[in-house]
């Protein structure tokens, strides 16, 4: 197990630096010179060349790509062209923000999602399944923006239960401490904070968990449906086992293996950053972050946070491998 | 492997657990809107779509959420005086005279004014930051740069001499670049300065939160007297439809205008305007936008007056107005817009009116037969201007002009335009202090029309001469009768189809009072603002 673990962590490197050159050279083809948006539309000529000699942009590739790489070897990810911020600064200040929503909306997913799907498949074509099937259909597919705004029309504007955007009152003054709302309004102790964090929360997780609950539920079911037809479980059946037993010791097990992988894969994706959700919900996480720095042109922080999504979605892919070792056994044998 | 089935079981038993009580408790908090705020009549909570990019003058490059707030946390020696914004007032400065050579400026100061810090503003302060800032910010290179030596005679007393006359370097004073910076929180926070903005303005900086929040508070030593608000709090909320939810909702007061000018906002016009709890205040800008000419493209159809005068006059102004507009825009006649002033009214004759049957002529003259004629229309991305070249798109077609619109995004945009590789485009220049030099000087001198986006005017000897004149001319009686000549000249020389000045628009609750808006730059002040 450690020997393979090793072996994974070894090979993220080669695939980091690939990442690392095709964005380098992707992020500098796409036309447009950071300088020139920075400084806007009223800007002349040396204005522009002044900023570019400020930025290093007046040198040649090959010089900035070198240098660039030499600082990450150091931690150095450079600094944004917008704020002058170091980019790993700003990316960690971020981090927390989209971890909280997208961990959350995993967690009620899988509460959510798994059950159904069990429930639909051991019912298969019942009135029960039909209408999980059309609710998770529209899941799937409803647009997040679209979910967004009309649960914040629900919910904060008719029946102003909940807040419209944001990540906690604008009123508060809640020190940073672990960058988690919840934990620094709670450690804050100022009266109210707690619940204004959650109440921000609410809305920004259920657009997140909706859709991952209901490729959940679909995935589930079909997997379950899959494994009620294979041999070992008619073993089961055979031998006189509760229809209990038989679907949640045998049938769901099997089924739930790859469902990890779905979780995990949409995992990372959230990491990545929910740009709608995060939009429209003014959430300041490192979706929207991306978004603006893409627009601004602002290298450094498309490549640096690049560079850490390629990291979380392979260490996501990691943990889910170490899962399925865990979780059967045959896997655990192949490995060792 | 430590890692066990169930031990993993456990864990995520409790995970689970754990996501149900937060849940469960945020059924309870329907309580929240109402939790008491005791400050909330004297916060006022304004929107902007974006963070802002440098809180201090030597860094700031004329963004506009930075500049605003930099105007509300520093002074400047002058500043533009409300309601109109028409004429300077002292600020910083009790008085001020100019020299007759127009380059050598000295300034009275106000006694006894402290910065946030405690420290004293005297006449070296004043020194220091103008110094400060020429040196680091490449923005004002071209204005500040014109300072070849600052004097301080007395420690209320400031000598600026410049280079060159410069009359709208009195306009730049007034610009958040030129604010006045605390030499003493300077030196405490060497390059985190931005961090810690310390200036002598109405409120001081208290955080800054990325994308969330920039919270100021009031500065109750504030010499002009301490502003009503207790507070201020600009949340960062980039997408439209969230900050109209807010509004409607109370969470926040006011609707800043820069978040206005890549979109029409005639839906929340309408939405807003039976809402008794909600202001919509608005004002014309200086703001330009028009169809431009390649003016330096020899080989172009708009190369010929007759083409220029053709599509000038098929275009249909009154109707883009009320059509694309609903009447959030003005018309606009020449190179300034009507509320300048250096206006000139003769300009509002002389400018092409709208007649499709003179556009069919024109182009006939000029040797084209409908649909002789087809052109590319490059514009900006974005709603407004999508509608706006559909509007000019379907204008031309029913004269004969086939044009195909290329919506581009801005840096790729701007560098196909500084190369001059176009014949028609839809462009726009909101200015950035408050002088026609910052309309005509970028737009039209011919020496800068590889540098911007420009009108790329062609070499013009007694063009280029009326335009360098008007902008040195220390008389400002002279000035406008300069500039009055300047744009008699360019509207016959049909540089550009005028086409509108979008209004500043602002929506703020109801019971935010005091809130004047400035027309150029559209920075507000929020000083004389409170809430009932």
């Amino acid at each position: 197990m450690f020997a393979f673990l090793v072996r994974r962590l070894l090979a993220l490197i080669p695939v980091l630096l690939l990442v690392l050159v095709i964005v380098f050279s992707l992020v500098r083809l796409i036309p447009g010179d950071p300088a020139v948006t920075l400084l806007g539309p009223g800007a002349t000529r040396d204005q522009i060349i002044a900023l570019r000699a400020q930025l290093d942009l007046d040198q040649p590739a090959l010089f900035q790509f070198w240098s660039y790489f030499i600082g990450l070897l150091h931690g150095d990810m450079g600094h944004s062209l917008k704020s002058g911020q170091p980019v790993l600064n700003e990316i960690l200040i971020r981090l927390p923000a989209t971890l909280e929503i997208s961990i959350n909306a995993v967690l009620i997913a899988i509460v959510v999602g798994i059950p159904i799907g069990v429930v639909s498949a051991t019912r298969a074509n019942s009135g029960f399944d039909h209408s999980v099937r059309v609710i998770s259909l529209t899941g799937v597919s409803m647009p997040a923006f679209l979910l967004a705004l009309l649960l914040q029309l629900v919910f904060a504007i008719w029946l102003g239960w909940l807040p419209v955007s944001g990540r906690i009152s604008p009123y508060f003054f809640v020190d940073r401490v672990t960058g988690f709302s919840i934990i620094d309004a709670w450690l804050s102790g100022e009266p109210g904070a707690v619940s204004s964090a959650i109440a921000h929360m609410v809305l920004p997780t259920t657009v997140l968990a909706v859709f991952l609950a209901a490729t959940l539920g679909r995935f589930v079911r079909s997997t379950m449906l899959e494994v009620m037809d294979e041999d070992f479980v008619r073993t089961a059946r055979a031998k006189g086992l509760s229809r209990h037993d038989v679907v949640y010791r045998h049938a769901l097990r099997n089924s739930l293996l790859p469902a990890i992988t779905v979780i995990g894969l949409k995992f990372a994706e959230m990491l990545g950053g929910a740009i709608l959700t995060e939009t429209i919900f003014s959430w300041p996480g490192i979706g929207r972050y991306m978004y603006e720095a893409i627009r601004n042109r602002d290298y450094p922080v498309i490549q640096g946070a690049t560079l850490v999504f390629a990291l979380m979605f392979m260490l996501t892919s990691l943990i889910v491998d170490i899962l399925y070792a865990v979780l059967d056994p045959r896997v655990r044998r192949k490995m060792s | 492997m430590s890692l066990t089935r169930r031990s993993f079981g456990a864990m995520s038993g409790a995970a689970l657990a754990m996501s149900f009580a937060a849940f469960v408790s945020a059924g309870a908090v329907a309580s929240f809107a109402t939790t008491a705020i005791a400050q909330e009549s004297e916060t006022l909570v304004i929107a902007v779509p974006s963070d802002p990019a440098g809180l201090e003058p030597g860094t700031n490059k004329a963004e506009p959420v930075g500049s605003e707030i930099i105007l509300n946390v520093f002074d400047t020696l002058v500043a533009w005086k409300a309601p109109d914004f028409s004429k300077l007032e002292g600020r910083l400065a009790k008085d001020w005279s100019i020299s007759e050579d127009g380059k050598t400026f000295t300034f009275d100061l106000q006694n006894g004014v402290e910065f946030q810090d405690g420290t004293p503003l005297n006449a070296e302060a004043v020194k220091f930051s103008l110094e400060r800032t020429k040196k680091l910010n490449p923005y004002v290179e071209a204005s500040l740069g014109m300072i070849e030596g600052i004097d301080t005679p007395t420690d209320s007393e400031v000598v600026i001499h410049l280079s060159e006359p410069y009359p709208a370097f009195m306009s730049i004073l007034a610009q958040p670049q030129a604010a006045i910076v605390s030499p003493a929180a300077v030196e405490k926070y060497g390059a985190d300065f931005a961090k810690h903005p310390v200036g002598t303005g109405p409120f001081a900086f208290r955080a800054y939160e990325a994308d969330t929040r920039v919270v100021l508070d009031a500065n109750p030593k504030y010499f002009r007297g301490a502003s009503k608000l207790k507070r201020l709090i600009y949340r960062i909320i980039p997408e439209a439809s969230t900050r109209r939810l807010e509004l409607e909702n109370g969470g926040i007061d006011v609707i800043q205008q820069q978040s206005q000018l890549s979109a029409v906002p005639t839906e929340e016009m309408k939405a807003f305007a039976d809402n008794p709890d909600i202001k919509i205040i608005e004002k014309p800008s200086q703001i330009i936008r028009q169809l431009e000419f390649n003016n330096s493209k020899a080989d172009s159809p708009v190369a010929d007056l007759k083409v220029r005068e053709a599509i000038a006059h098929a275009i249909d102004y009154d109707g883009l107005l009320s059509g694309v507009f609903d009447g959030t825009a003005e018309r606009v006649y020449g190179p300034l817009t009507s509320n300048s002033w250096a206006f000139d009214p003769k300009v509002k004759d002389l400018a092409p009116k709208y007649d499709p049957e003179l556009a069919k002529k024109l182009l006939a003259e000029a040797g084209y037969k409908p649909g002789d004629l087809n052109l590319k229309l490059y514009s900006f991305q974005g709603s407004l201007w999508g509608d706006v070249a559909t509007f000019v798109q379907a204008n031309l077609a029913a004269v004969g002009i086939n044009t195909e619109i290329a919506q581009t995004e801005f840096p790729s945009y701007r560098a196909l335009h500084v190369a001059g590789d176009w014949d028609i485009a839809l462009d726009g220049r909101q200015p950035w202090y408050n002088d026609p030099d910052a309309h005509i000087t970028i737009g039209y001198l011919s020496s800068l029309k590889d540098t911007a986006m420009t009108f790329r005017m062609p070499e013009n000897k007694s063009l280029d001469a009326l335009i360098l004149k008007a902008q040195q001319d220390p008389d400002m009686d002279a000035r406008k009768a300069l500039y009055g000549e300047i744009q008699e000249d360019l509207v016959k020389e049909v540089p550009a189809a005028y086409l509108f000045s979008p209004n500043l628009i602002v929506f703020t609750r109801a019971n935010v009072d005091g809130l004047v808006i400035n027309s150029a730059p559209p920075l507000t002040e929020y000083w004389g603002v409170s809430k009932e």
